[in-house]
């Protein structure tokens, strides 16, 4: 091609990356919310734990702990901080133990009456109100009398403060300066967000935004802000895991660029063989944004990851390039070879895409596109680009001695027999549990933080995030009835400490029902009127003084009952919005629990209601969930397996040849698995998609050197190439193997061993050098 | 919001440090104590009442003059408010306190404590919505009448002992 031709080439191919990453910026909206990354579920609680996770009241809470200042002082930085978050639409509910008469909405005040249990028993009579008048003028002449003052004339039995009392967490910490305090002398917050709790993106803002209001607060400077809670976690272990990620990758590029200049000693080669990748990479993206309206983070990393195998491309063709011969010729000679090992790894990917989850499919489809044009243009571009002349790698000397030490290694027939018998050995021997089914295990927090969060949990009473009482019924008022019902059970189970505490939705919201009933108990103006003047004789009270509760008595008992909907738009309907929740049809009511000491009691609740009332154990559920998934990838994985047997035999047109090919790839597949479990790792999804990338791998290493040229160079070539692809491989993975946090210590432990094992192995059993 | 006074009887203890403690005996027993910034109350019959001391500024008030004034804390007393006095010392005094908080403001105006030579005789709590709370302490208590005027209260707490 002419130098014109080429320049032109050149810019046509940069202008392109450029548009297709144009185009990216415009589209890509990338999502963090964890879940998509999780299989579809199938069973009902698998259903609700999706939504819990997320959604849960347990999963938004966060809690907050103020210290480093006195109480006067940390005791105001909570109400500033609680002031603050409450004007902020982030945040649906704020509590830091301040007794607050605004969570019963000015409007709904005369609801009192329907909400608050206490006219069930106790009817609005002359005795009753002589003796709530009597304590309240004892009030009145008491410390508490600024207190209620003010709530008196409209509310003279402090209905009011019953509900505040019947809504206040059943667990409360220990008050002081008006706040909570854990007995650590840390001031407490409970924040629940608006966000979803394992969205690590939106969580961030909400603790982003619960840091700027405290940093805006007066005198905030001295003291400390620290949170805790499942959002707050699923922030912490994303940074981590980004953090160690980036410094590993920034190491391993440098490494990665510096093999690559010592093995071909060319800057424009080096640089040019990037070009396949970039394209890989954007196209890929590219045909995301175009095939989903969000594409999630972890696609992103892993897609890169497994985009890993598209490097080798552009190496082979710059390893097997010969003195004087045409980029294009070398290219032609290889292309049957990388076109098998590309269409393997597509079919491989192509498995991720039938599992049905949708992060899966992200990432087989973002994989798939991304090694279709790496290959195409390492064969149909790259080659034009490349510099004429280059030194044939075959004439260094370094090479042909290994290449003669690798033809002079014995090659027994028994050594795939040898293999296999030490790994079913290591299967058999391996003690350790064979997977790992805890989604938790695998981005662990620092026990600090964990413990932390225990302390808090328990200092506020607030919820397990672990175990929910789920209540079923056909609309929402029946969940409520259901819950009433339930109550003089749980209260019974709460008497015998089976559970801290057990908050079912009818705490918050009584059904229509009951409030119809509470409402038929309210006496008319007159009768009122009349039991209120004949209580009021004897006392010193304003004989006018009472209008007003009077006046919403009569509001009360014409009142259309308060409903969900109604609710919704104060502070406590969200709290029950948390615990209410529509589901195809049905309505669910979910119970939270604090501190359960007797499981079997709590799960004996629901026997027999047929199902209506059960105990969902989420982190039985999301084990279920996880058991699923990976049953879901190793049927597709199988299936994979054989299309790629189908693959290979078809490209070599030969069962010996693909015997060759495959025997090497799937013993040091199985060899890696061996090592692990009898190292004691517990196989995670991460191990499985690692073991996939190391086969792909591994296929490439065995289909070249079971390539039967008859030219002694080109076997050098080939060495040269599959060595500076294991060296390149295992730098990169090496040094995440290295890596704290165990995803990333899984995927580059595994790629590495596999890398190691597919080398050693494909070497070992070619089939042509035992000929010679 | 009452048309006649209230009235009544019992004991106010300082029990040291930030601690007070209100017994009434007339017209119904009831104990409350302030202790660490929380106040408790207890009534005959009845579950003890809790509620924070910062929610009640009244009471805070009442605290930081009585211990100030028992224990002899001139600074803690001119910290928390404006001090004026009048009168002698061996005779008749009147010493005003004004809240220094302005919240604390908003529901106590001032509080003025009667005294005649070492022994404080009556105080008086105003708040700002125009009610008035009058302590007649020590040898005084004995004497309250049994419909008390504010202008009856004053005589008695401006008469020589």
């Amino acid at each position: 091609m002419r130098r014109g031709a080429r320049a032109a080439l050149l810019i046509g191919w940069l202008l392109a990356l450029a548009g297709l990453g144009w185009m990216v910026s415009q589209r890509l909206h990338v999502s963090t919310d964890l879940r998509s990354f999780m299989p579809a579920p199938t069973t009902p609680d698998q259903r609700l734990l999706m939504e819990q996770v997320g959604e849960g009241p347990g999963s938004r809470l966060l809690l907050l702990a103020i210290h480093g200042q006195s109480d006067a002082k940390l005791a105001a930085l909570s109400q500033g901080l609680a002031a603050a978050l409450k004007k902020d639409s982030r945040y649906s509910q704020v509590l830091n133990g301040s007794f607050d008469l605004g969570a019963l909405d000015e409007r709904l005040l005369p609801y009192r009456y329907l909400l608050s249990p206490t006219l069930d028993t106790q009817p609005l009579d002359e005795v009753y109100l002589a003796d709530q008048l009597q304590q309240r003028l004892d009030d009145l002449s008491s410390p508490a009398a600024s207190l209620l003052k003010g709530l008196l004339p409209r509310d003279p039995t402090l209905e009011v403060l019953q509900l505040a009392e019947r809504w206040a967490p059943a667990k409360s910490p220990q008050l002081r300066e008006g706040v909570w305090f854990s007995p650590q002398d840390e001031a407490l917050l409970l924040v629940q967000t608006a966000a979803a709790g394992f969205d690590p993106g939106a969580q961030q803002q909400s603790i982003d935004g619960i840091r700027q209001a405290f940093a805006a607060l007066p005198g905030s400077a001295g003291a400390t802000l620290e949170p805790s809670g499942p959002g707050y976690f699923s922030v912490v272990a994303a940074a981590q895991t980004r953090q160690q990620a980036d410094w590993i990758g920034r190491i391993s590029t440098a490494g990665f660029i510096a093999l690559l200049l010592l093995a071909y000693r060319s800057f424009s080669s080096l640089l040019l063989s990037a070009l396949p990748i970039a394209s890989a990479a954007l196209a890929g993206i590219a045909a995301l944004t175009l095939a989903f309206p969000e594409v999630h983070g972890i696609t992103l990393a892993f897609g890169f990851t497994l985009l890993g195998v598209a490097q080798e491309y552009p190496i082979r063709v710059l390893s097997h390039r010969r003195a004087g011969e045409d980029a294009l010729a070398s290219v032609r000679t290889l292309w049957p070879l990388l076109l098998t090992a590309i269409a393997s790894a597509c079919i491989a990917y192509l498995a991720f895409y039938a599992s049905g989850v949708n992060g899966l499919k992200q990432l087989a489809l973002f994989t798939i596109v991304g090694l279709l044009v790496a290959g195409c243009s390492t064969r149909y571009l790259l080659p034009h680009l490349l510099p004429r002349r280059v030194h044939d790698v075959a004439d260094m000397r370094w090479l042909i001695r290994a290449r003669t030490f690798v033809d002079r290694l014995p090659r027994p027939r028994w050594i795939p027999v040898a293999v296999a018998a030490a790994i079913v050995a290591m299967l058999a021997l391996a003690r350790a549990p064979l997977w790992q089914d805890n989604l938790a295990a695998l981005t662990p927090l620092p026990a600090d933080l964990l413990q932390r969060d225990a302390r808090l949990r328990q200092a506020l009473g607030a919820p397990d995030v672990r175990y929910l009482l789920v209540l079923e019924a056909p609309s929402a008022q029946g969940v409520l009835e259901l819950s009433e019902r339930l109550q003089p059970q749980v209260d019974a189970l709460l008497a015998r400490r089976a559970a801290d505490a057990l908050e079912l939705p009818s705490r918050y919201l009584p059904s229509v029902a009951v409030q119809r009933a509470r409402q038929a108990r309210l006496p008319d103006r007159a009768t009122l009127q009349r039991a209120l003047d004949q209580a009021l004789q004897g006392l010193p009270f304003r004989a006018d003084l009472f209008q007003p509760f009077v006046d919403d008595v009569q509001a009360a008992r014409t009142l259309p009952p308060l409903t969900p909907e109604r609710y919704a738009q104060t502070p406590l309907g969200q709290r029950l919005a948390a615990m209410l929740v529509p589901r195809d049809g049905h309505w669910l009511g979910l119970g939270t629990i604090s501190g359960v000491h007797d499981l079997a009691a709590l799960q004996a609740l629901g026997a027999d209601t047929h199902g209506a009332v059960r105990l969902l154990d989420l982190k039985a559920a999301s084990e279920s969930l996880v058991v699923d998934y990976r049953t879901r990838i190793l049927q597709a994985l199988a299936a994979a397996a054989l299309l790629l047997v189908l693959t290979i035999a078809l490209a070599l047109r030969s069962l010996r040849r693909a015997w060759h090919v495959l025997a090497p790839m799937t013993l040091a597949t199985f060899l890696v698995l061996a090592v692990e479990r009898v190292a004691g790792v517990e196989i995670s999804l991460f191990h499985l998609v690692a073991l996939i990338l190391a086969g792909g791998l591994g296929l490439h290493y065995a289909l070249f050197f079971e390539r039967d040229t008859g030219d002694a160079a080109e076997q050098r070539r080939t060495l040269h190439a599959t060595i500076v692809c294991v060296l390149s491989a295992l730098l990169v993975f090496g040094m995440l193997a290295w890596a704290t946090i165990p995803v990333l210590r899984a995927i580059g432990l595994t790629v590495s061993l596999g890398v190691a094992f597919h080398f050693c192995l494909s070497i070992l059993m070619a089939p042509h050098a035992r000929q010679d | 919001m009452l048309d006649r006074p209230l009235v009544v009887s019992g004991e106010l203890s300082w029990l040291g440090g930030d601690r007070l403690q209100r017994r009434v005996e007339h017209p119904q027993q009831e104990t409350s104590t302030i202790a660490d910034g929380e106040v408790t109350q207890q009534r005959e019959g009845r579950s003890p009442r809790h509620f924070s001391l910062k929610r009640a500024p009244q009471l805070q008030v009442l605290l930081d003059s009585f211990v100030a004034l028992l224990g002899g804390d001139a600074a803690r007393l001119q910290q928390a408010f404006e001090v004026r006095q009048e009168g002698d010392a061996r005779g008749a005094w009147t010493l005003t306190l004004v809240p220094r908080d302005a919240r604390v403001a908003k529901t106590v105006a001032s509080i003025r404590i009667d005294g005649y030579a070492n022994a404080s005789r009556c105080m008086h709590l105003q708040e700002a919505d125009g009610d008035l709370a009058v302590d007649l302490l020590g040898p005084l208590a004995a004497r309250m009448p049994a419909e008390p005027t504010r202008e009856a209260l004053q005589a008695l707490c401006q008469s020589t002992p």
